[in-house]
């Protein structure tokens, strides 16, 4: 329990500081100064994929894992562009609502019926790229709504917009749900081991099924966001976005054993990913370096979640050691 | 567990006896839907239209074939499977000048190596494979970029034209995802490694305290489906004649969804080669009756992926019995 609970808190504070101290000494690099807009430019980063990553970093602290986000991503864009052309909130409020309804769907399937989770959402992950596509006939469909474009990312304080302050607002309301209520320790419980806590009286089916939905409405209301954003609606996103988020709930204290994670470290993991992007963008490096550093940062991740490796140097430790030292 | 090991034949028997009954039923419940509708299609019952099946069934269904054997271990998915058959596709275009031979030969050598690798740390350091196969899809696209400087990798002579020959009319591809096909499903029931496999992924803890090798099998595994993506990214090259970054495109989730629908459990330690084929056809044969039909891409994804959350639900649920 302890290593676990280190590890929680350790991994994100390490990853947010050694990527915040990365960005602030940027400048020695590149011989310009850092500027509000870098920041700006950062926290955009940041609402791009912190749903997504807030979406699949809560399925992970219960131990499941929710592949199906970015179709959910992808379909909530889709459907926020195109019920939304004459009113913004109105489209946002279709999109949030079927991601509620996909994400329940299968958390229903999930709770119930107790099939693994990687396989189910991955199965609606194909289905609602299908859907996406079916819907846009396989083209980016143009967002006409300037007025809302212009709205979500106009400066707020200089760093901020409207999209990256109801991203962070998001992960506070999840924050203040989880810390405030039992629901967090029960997440961390279905993670843990589901069994006991179905024994210690957790409704773990009900909990499974709101959890589904929380991920499905923040995927869908993450994509809405974006495409609003982007003045347009891509039917594919590819994978690249849920492997982004992953990384973020990883470097964020989650763990895919379950168990693990808290609303903070999933925000301090999706601020440093964004930062990452940032750094490598503002200091001219070529853009797979991204990738190269994201691969570094998972490295570290997997050898700390090994217990096999783990053990292996416990025994090197222990055979190197003399007696009694 | 003593006697599962003497007696494979048995316990293949049993196997295949005790779960996929369930599967059986969802098949013929799937032909009665599916015939008339194939059969009433235009232009189906043709053999042009047979070989289109197969065809598009055959790069998809050689990387499922190698990714069975990785989910039977237990192992379930990995999600760098696109970029290293991409890898493995420049590889083999940029080696061409040195003779087919030779450049096939370093081909499959860089897919069986980079696939191995994340065998030993799943095997050996039970590495979680989703979390270790995202970072080596990064570190392996990452890389395939700047090696390649983010140009298309073009090939280095033609002497690849043999790989896209169609002997009998069907790609060299489709012969070739027989062959491996076979070959896993004796590889998984005839031999001592393949055996072991499945007691692997059934239960770890109780295979290691079994005494069993399991990092070992679990190395083989992973090596296997190396090879199979490595002969997957050498076909897309022939193919293809030259290769981006984007090469594979939806290949990592396409081969897993083939062998899901073949039926094999995602928590391991079920699951066949032959049914991970036929899931691979399935798929092939329903997109193509909706592309007959008319209907638009995205209406088949649609119903691939509902037709693997359909076939999920019903082996998990029938499974448990």
């Amino acid at each position: 329990m302890r290593p676990a609970l280190r590890q929680e808190r350790i991994v994100p504070a390490a990853a947010l500081l050694l990527v915040v101290v990365a960005f602030v000494l940027t400048p020695l690099g590149t011989g310009l100064p850092l500027t509000t807009f870098d920041v700006y430019n950062a926290l955009q980063g940041f609402a791009q994929i912190g749903l997504l990553a807030l979406a699949i970093g809560l399925t992970m602290i219960a131990g499941e894992f929710d592949l199906s986000v970015v179709g959910t991503y992808a379909v909530g864009g889709m459907i926020a562009v195109q019920a939304g052309q004459s009113s913004a909130v109105l489209g946002l409020l279709v999109a949030v609502a079927v991601g509620a309804a996909v994400g329940a769907v299968q958390g229903a399937l999930i709770a119930w019926l107790r099939v693994p989770s990687v396989p189910v959402t991955l199965a609606a992950y194909i289905a609602l790229l299908g859907l996406a596509y079916a819907i846009s006939g396989g083209l980016s469909v143009t967002f006409t709504n300037r007025a809302a474009t212009l709205w979500v990312d106009h400066t707020i304080a200089g760093v901020f917009s409207p999209r990256s302050l109801v991203t962070l607002a998001a992960f506070v309301l999840v924050a203040v749900v989880l810390g405030g209520t039992r629901l967090g320790a029960e997440l961390r419980a279905i993670g843990g081991d589901r069994r006991a806590s179905r024994v210690a009286g957790v409704r773990v089916e009900r909990k499974l099924v709101l959890l589904f939905t929380t991920s499905g409405t923040l995927a869908a209301l993450g994509g809405a966001l974006l495409s609003f954003s982007f003045a347009s609606a891509n039917p594919d996103p590819g994978l690249r976005p849920l492997l982004i988020a992953a990384v973020a709930a990883l470097l964020g204290g989650a763990s895919l054993a379950g168990g693990r994670g808290t609303a903070a470290g999933l925000l301090a993991g999706a601020l440093s990913v964004a930062l990452l992007a940032q750094i490598v963008a503002v200091a001219y490096l070529p853009d797979y370096s991204t990738q190269l550093f994201y691969a570094a940062l998972l490295a570290v991740v997997v050898a700390i979640d090994s217990p096999g490796l783990r053990r292996g140097l416990a025994r090197l430790r222990a055979r190197t050691r003399p007696v009694g030292a | 567990m003593m006697s599962l090991l003497a007696a494979p034949p048995a316990a293949a028997a049993r196997v295949r006896r005790a779960r996929p009954g369930s599967l059986a039923v969802a098949l013929t419940v799937l032909v009665v839907v599916l015939l008339p509708v194939a059969v009433t299609t235009e232009r189906f019952l043709t053999l042009g239209n047979a070989r289109a099946i197969l065809a598009s069934a055959a790069l998809v269904g050689i990387t499922a074939i190698g990714a069975t054997l990785v989910m039977i271990a237990g192992s379930a998915v990995s999600m760098a499977a696109s970029q290293t058959a991409t890898v493995v596709a420049m590889v083999f275009l940029a080696t061409l000048g040195q003779g087919l031979l030779g450049a096939t030969l370093l081909a499959l050598l860089t897919g069986v190596v980079l696939t191995a690798v994340q065998g030993l740390a799943v095997g050996y350091w039970e590495a979680n494979p989703i979390v270790l196969t995202i970072a080596a899809g990064f570190a392996i696209g990452g890389g395939a970029i700047w090696f390649s400087g983010g140009t298309p990798v073009s090939a280095a002579s033609d002497g690849f034209d043999v790989l896209n020959a169609t002997p009998l009319g069907l790609p060299l591809a489709v012969y070739v995802l027989l062959v491996l096909a076979v070959l896993a499903e004796w590889i998984l029931r005839r031999t001592t490694a393949g055996r072991q496999l499945y007691l692997v992924g059934e239960n770890r803890a109780a295979a290691r305290a079994a005494g069993l090798p399991v990092g070992r099998v679990t190395v083989v595994a992973w090596a296997f489906f190396g090879l199979c993506l490595a002969v997957t990214g050498v076909f897309l090259a022939a193919f293809n004649t030259s290769a981006t970054t984007n090469l594979a495109g939806t290949l990592t989730l396409d081969a897993i969804a083939a062998v899901l629908v073949g039926g094999t459990a995602i928590a391991g330690g079920k699951g066949s080669a032959l049914r991970t084929l036929g899931g691979a056809v399935l798929i092939s044969v329903i997109s193509d009756v909706l592309l007959l039909r008319g209907y638009s891409t995205g209406v088949q994804i649609l119903v691939k992926g509902i037709l693997v959350l359909a076939v999920v639900v019903l082996v998990h649920v029938r499974g448990r019995r």
